[in-house]
């Protein structure tokens, strides 16, 4: 399967977050291709494991969702953000920084030696 | 918060699942219809575009399912989805589910009953700030039984230096007043405290406040809640208003909580006042200075930080320091403490033995009752072995049955459960209603309370699951084959003693244990019923004042009863009137220890004798027999005392020669005794006759005035309750303000004297009761069964030629084997049990004859009963049939 990602646990979260944020409602099906191509085709996301996960933050109230109608007509759920989501997001996103930025020291001197 | 919140969502999502799945589908079917729709475009066919779009969802029917799971809770639904199932198989066989949900529902009913007795004297901390903090002191002689009360100057120093203490307060518990209000004056009990009572205690008072330090010079009163309800009519603006006690004025400072009647939990006392004005109530109380005089309760405040531990060694050091000091009063003295509000020390031992005895037998019952729903139980999963068989073969876990066999019987436990706190709701308050032989008022009512429901609760799920643990793991096991054939699946081949017939065996040994500790407390009803009392109770109504607390002086006091004497006895159908200061069988009053004036040959060294008051005519109106000498009538007030003696008296202090115009001598006073009367019970039922002096009357009431009151008897040809109106409005005719206490007719209180008797016999008689009828039940259950069972071997040994007598016979063989083995454990250790209940019982060994030799053989008859019926059942089945039916 060579060079396509699996999401890492947890950031499936952060990337639906950020990527609700960036282009306002969405549907499912936008929603994993709009990740897929962020990520640049690296992440190859299970579409089945999205609405389980969609579903999570709806109840815990950072997303909410309402029917819609797609770019082609075609009857679809859309997703958008809430206040809660919006602060989620920053909160996630300094833990993510901070985490990736903890990480990075301890790989640097690996790479030197 | 967020995880709450899904939470909740997902609760709902639980019973919306229609709308849900169907919103879901959609959503997934859009989803899918975009995707191809994209590989269409893509330059894929049709249906490639829609099995790429399927692989890359990992499957349509996958992902429904972990949505689903998402939108509801699964453990939460499984359970539900068990439960619902157990109920429905429950609703399923009624007969048996109520019999295993009463037998459950007594044996907790039984326990929690008893537990709310623990809960309320052992559990309950005293409804006061921080009972943790809180120490009752006691002053114990060294090498005496634990406890005293103390003196005023060794609380005052004690208060002064002890340092382990925030606070000390002290009061004297029981002081009877009249009370003023709406309606008849009544008598209450009410305490003398020191005015930092309610700051130590810190009760948090329902109106108004404790007493403050300036209320030590003015007469104010705390109310009890029951008090100031019951008089003046809750009246939410007493506090300022002024009542009146025993003729004395006190003004209203505030009202106690409802729950808080005395820090010790068990005396009942509705006022309180600073301990300076208790004097006006109670001019007996013993003087401050006197510090060889104990008469206060002290009840300490712990500081924060110091403990327990440092509070024992500085009361060490301090009793220590006091002794050195005051070696006239406080030499050998020592200090004890414990938490406030606990059982008194005295009793303590005795009364926690009685619960202990209690918690034993009820469970006992439980286990009883646990054995039989067992045992029922299993007869149930020998009936479902095909159903559980056929669930295996297609898949299901043992596990995932297991589960379920043990929901149901949780479910038989919870139901009996709630029906055993019903019962015990029932039983507590018909255990409160009982009146104890007491003179002064005690609290203790018992209730179920939260303790007693979360106990009743643990009890029901335990119960429900050690109850199904054994039939589960036989039913999730049968042996397949067997099972689909349609045979017995559950015995094992091999083995010979079946764990139901172990339970059987040590249900029968649990109810003999019962029946013999149940047989030896009737026993001891029965004995004590016949105990002599010494006197005639029938046709003699009593009635209480005390003119004293409406500030009578002792002659007034003594002119009083004698006019209200004089005037009973004018009233139709009375033949004589007496008074007394306590009648006999209140639990004592007073007594002193006794010797001879002039050592004369054979005078013992004396004896503590009981010591009561009367008046002319007493011993002809209680039936009391005069043995020698006369009757008092010829005293003068204030003349050289006389004293009648009863024969006990006479044996212990004149060695059994005549004592008639000899001298006694005890309490500081010296009596010439004018006659001898026969003996009674002084104190309780139980009791060794004791010594008794009776004084006059006339001569006491000044000198050594009653603390009680004093009891008008009045002796009426007829039915005694019918005089009682008459009786009261000559009390009213002499004094309108004297509260009437006290009135019952001889005969009752003399009922009420039974009352320890007849409460271990009511509740070991119910306890055994439920006992046997359990065992015979459950025996009953086992034998028909086996009867069942068998019926095909039956039907062949019949076929052989086995007559219908000799098959009766070979079933109750095997219910009497079951039984005699029961018997021949449970008796031994019965015998052996029996010395832990020898000091409740009256008149009988605890290893009474008549109930051990009973008791085996009664049950056998019980036991053969039980099984006469599925014998009979198993004589009459029809050998053809029995063949055919299988």
């Amino acid at each position: 399967m060579g060079k396509k990602a699996d999401v890492l646990q947890g950031t499936l979260t952060l990337m639906v977050l950020q990527t609700l944020d960036s282009l306002g409602p969405l549907h499912g099906y936008g929603l994993a291709r709009r990740i897929e191509q962020t990520s640049g085709d690296l992440l190859q996301l299970n579409y089945g494991t999205l609405y389980p996960a969609l579903l999570k933050l709806e109840q815990e109230g950072y997303i909410r969702s309402r029917w819609g109608v797609s770019e082609n007509n075609r009857r679809a759920k859309f997703y958008e953000l809430t206040r809660a989501g919006l602060r989620q997001l920053k909160r996630a996103t300094e833990d993510w920084e901070q985490t990736t930025a903890i990480l990075a020291r301890f790989l640097a001197p690996a790479q030197e030696s | 918060m967020r995880k709450l919140r899904a939470l909740w969502f997902r609760l709902c999502g639980m019973f919306s699942g229609k709308r849900g799945e169907s919103e879901f589908a959609a959503e997934l079917e859009s989803h899918i219809a975009m995707h191809t729709e994209d590989g269409i475009r893509a330059g894929l066919t049709p249906e490639e575009a829609r099995r790429q779009a399927l692989i890359r969802l990992g499957g349509a029917e996958q992902t429904r399912q972990a949505h689903r799971e998402r939108r509801g809770l699964p453990a939460l639904e499984s359970f539900l989805r068990d439960l619902a199932y157990g109920s429905r198989t429950l609703a399923k066989h009624p007969g048996v589910t109520a019999i295993a949900v009463l037998s459950i529902a007594l044996g907790i009913g039984a326990n929690a009953t008893i537990f709310s007795m623990i809960s309320r004297f052992v559990l309950r901390p005293p409804p006061m700030g921080d009972p943790s903090t809180l120490l009752a002191i006691h002053t114990v002689r060294t090498g005496d039984q634990c406890c005293n009360p103390f003196s005023w100057p060794q609380y005052v120093d004690l208060r002064q230096q002890a340092k382990s203490f925030s606070d000390v307060t002290a009061y004297f518990d029981m002081i009877p007043a009249s009370i003023s209000g709406s309606g008849e004056p009544e008598r209450v009990w009410g305490q003398g405290v020191t005015t930092n009572f309610f700051d130590v205690t810190e009760l948090p008072m329902l109106l108004g406040r404790g007493f403050v330090s300036s209320d030590e010079n003015s007469p104010a009163v705390v109310l009890g809640a029951g008090l100031w309800q019951r008089r003046f009519n809750a009246d939410k603006d007493i506090v300022g208003k002024t009542v009146t006690l025993s003729g004395h004025t006190f003004t209203v400072v505030g009202v106690a909580p409802r729950a808080f009647h005395s820090v010790d939990q068990v005396l009942y006392t509705e006022f309180w006042v600073p301990l300076d004005f208790a004097g006006q109530l109670m001019p007996s109380l013993p003087t401050k200075s006197a510090r060889e005089l104990h008469w206060l309760s002290v009840v300490a405040r712990i500081k924060p930080g110091v403990t327990q531990k440092q509070v024992a060694a500085e009361l060490r050091t301090l009793a220590l320091r006091f002794a050195h000091d005051n070696p006239a009063t406080d030499k050998d003295n020592t200090f004890a403490f414990e938490q406030a509000g606990s059982l008194p020390p005295k009793q303590r031992g005795a009364i926690l033995i009685f619960m202990a005895a209690l918690l034993v037998v009820v469970l006992l019952v439980l286990l009883i009752a646990g054995a039989n729903v067992a045992n029922l139980l299993f007869a149930q999963a020998a009936s479902r072995q095909r159903d559980m068989a056929v669930r295996l073969a297609l898949g299901a876990t043992r596990a995932r049955l297991r589960r379920q066999l043990l929901m149901e019987s949780v479910l038989l436990g919870l139901g009996g459960g709630v029906i055993g706190v019903l019962l015990s709701l029932w039983a507590t308050q018909a255990l409160s209603a009982l009146h104890i032989p007491a003179p002064v008022p005690l609290d203790v009512s018992i209730g179920v309370d939260w303790r007693v429901l979360l106990f009743a609760f643990a009890m029901s799920v335990i119960s429900g699951l050690l109850l199904g643990v054994a039939p589960a793991w036989a039913a999730s096991r049968p042996l397949l084959s067997n099972a689909l054939k349609g045979e017995d699946a559950l015995a094992r081949p091999g083995r010979r003693i079946s764990l139901r017939n172990l339970l059987l065996v040590a249900q029968i040994a649990m109810s003999v244990i019962l029946l013999c500790v149940t047989g030896l407390f009737l026993r001891s009803l029965q004995s004590a019923s016949s105990i002599d009392i010494g006197f005639h109770p029938e046709n003699v109504l009593m009635m209480s004042v005390d003119p004293r607390l409406n500030g009578y002086t002792p002659e007034r006091t003594a002119q009083f009863l004698n006019q209200l004497q004089q005037r009973e006895a004018t009233i139709p159908g009375v033949l004589s009137a007496v008074s007394t200061d306590v009648t006999p069988l209140s639990g004592g009053h007073r007594s002193d220890m006794f010797h001879a004036v002039s050592q004369q040959a054979g005078a013992t060294p004396g004896s503590y004798a009981d010591l009561y008051m009367a008046t002319p005519g007493y011993f002809d109106t209680l039936g009391i027999p005069r043995i020698s000498g006369g009757d008092f009538g010829s005293e003068i007030a204030d003349g050289p005392k006389s004293a009648i003696v009863n024969q006990a008296f006479v044996q212990r202090v004149f060695a059994g020669q005549n004592p008639i115009g000899q001298h006694v001598t005890g309490g500081h006073t010296t009596y010439q005794i004018i006659g001898v009367v026969g003996n009674v019970k002084s104190r309780t039922l139980g009791e060794e006759t004791r010594p008794v002096l009776y004084r006059s009357l006339l001569q006491t009431v000044a000198s050594d005035p009653s603390g009680l009151g004093y009891t008008l008897l009045v002796h009426t040809a007829g039915n005694p309750a019918s005089v009682q109106q008459a009786v009261q409005r000559q009390i009213h005719a002499l004094d309108p303000q004297m509260a009437i206490f006290n009135e019952e007719t001889m005969e009752e209180h003399v009922r009420t004297a039974f009352f320890l008797p007849r409460l271990a016999a009511m509740l070991f008689g119910t306890f055994g009761f439920i006992g046997l009828v359990l065992a015979a039940v459950g025996l009953y259950g086992v034998m028909s069964y086996a009867v069942s069972r068998r019926t095909r071997e039956i039907g062949i040994r019949m076929a052989m030629g086995a007559q219908p007598g000799t098959v009766e016979r070979l079933i109750l063989r095997q219910g009497m084997t079951l039984t005699l083995i029961a018997v021949a454990i449970g008796w031994p250790v019965a015998w052996m049990l029996a010395r832990v209940a020898a000091s409740f019982l009256y008149g009988i060994q605890p290893h009474d004859a008549l109930t051990f030799a009973i008791v085996p053989p009664f049950l056998a008859v019980i036991a053969l009963v039980a099984c006469w019926i599925p014998a009979r059942r198993a004589a009459s089945i029809n050998p053809m049939q029995a063949l055919r039916s299988e």
